[in-house]
């Protein structure tokens, strides 16, 4: 009588799982970066501090442990290694500058869905199962009016876990706060409109066509000056 | 790292930028050699800080802005909050 054999996972597919796998889990993809010992570390240290939190009831060393993980993990990352860089100081105070804004967020306004890979409402689980498909593309480039209702952002991208930035857009695309630093009088004027893309795509497209052609675009906006920013 | 690529570019064409990035892309970034890097200690996917503290992400903002001001040379800064 033939057995059939047991499946057994091993510690090192269970970390990676988390990357795009059985538990994807886009706030814990990083643990496939880390060795085994130190993805071991990780879970111990998160159990250990788990039962401290439910004693002191301070939560923040949990957080700093995930935190320092995430560190941990990119900090061996090397996609793009320059010698030197370009640096244009400001010519103009900030207090008269048109300044824009652009994220990697993955951001754009309800009604206007820039359909990547050609999917019409593509939802974040499909992003997130699409991801190499993703990293082969050109980025679309969402156009967000200044003046857009905080409620009327919708957020998709298949590379970070969204849920922070759907239950506050500020989080990566601070629009609403630089709305209100405006006002203030902290800088000139924001560009209208700000931009957002998904990060998650090819860097050689971005590089030699993409980035590029929004330059252009962004100089034939006057911008004085961007914030960007990744998410 | 997308941004870094752009931030890259924009700065070769005359536009100043400062990128607001969680602590985590600190080297990624540092490899790029990008010119104003305000790195925040937040989780990743939220790095203008936590949801609903609009203060905050206030202070996170001034900070970069000061920073892309302010910075004479390239400078890479670790924001600490109040």
């Amino acid at each position: 009588m033939s057995e059939i054999p047991e499946h057994k996972e091993t510690f090192e597919s269970f970390k990676n799982s988390f990357f795009y796998g059985s538990r994807s889990d886009m706030s814990f993809k990083f643990l496939a970066h880390l060795s085994d010992d130190q993805a071991s570390d990780f879970f111990q240290g998160l159990l250990s501090k788990l039962v401290d939190a439910y004693d002191s009831g301070d939560t923040a060393p949990v957080y700093e442990h995930i935190r320092q993980s995430q560190i941990l993990s990119y900090a061996q990352e090397a996609r793009a290694v320059y010698d030197t860089g370009p640096f244009t100081p400001m010519d103009t105070p900030l207090s008269q500058s048109r300044l824009m804004l652009l994220t990697s967020s993955g951001h754009f306004v309800d009604g206007d869905d820039p359909n990547p890979l050609g999917v019409e409402n593509m939802t974040q689980t499909q992003a997130e199962q699409q991801i190499m498909s993703f990293l082969k593309e050109s980025p679309p480039l969402s156009a967000i009016p200044v003046d857009t209702p905080t409620d009327r952002l919708v957020v998709r991208h298949g590379g970070y876990d969204v849920r922070g930035a759907r239950r506050d857009p500020n989080v990566s695309l601070p629009l609403q706060r630089l709305r209100e630093l405006s006002v203030d009088g902290v800088f000139g004027v924001l560009s209208d409109p700000v931009y957002s893309f998904v990060g998650a795509c090819s860097q050689v497209r971005l590089l030699k066509k993409d980035g590029p052609d929004w330059v252009q675009r962004f100089k034939a906006q006057k911008v004085n000056a961007a914030l960007l920013v990744p998410a | 790292m997308s941004v870094g690529h752009v931030a890259r570019l924009m700065e070769a064409s005359g536009i100043p930028t400062v990128v607001v990035a969680v602590a985590a892309f600190e080297q990624p970034l540092k490899k790029m050699v990008l010119p104003r890097v305000l790195l925040t200690p937040y989780l990743l996917g939220r790095p203008l800080g936590l949801v609903g503290d609009a203060q905050g992400q206030r202070a996170v903002l001034r900070a970069a802005l000061d920073l892309l001001e302010s910075a004479a040379r390239p400078a890479m800064v670790h924001y600490r909050r109040p």
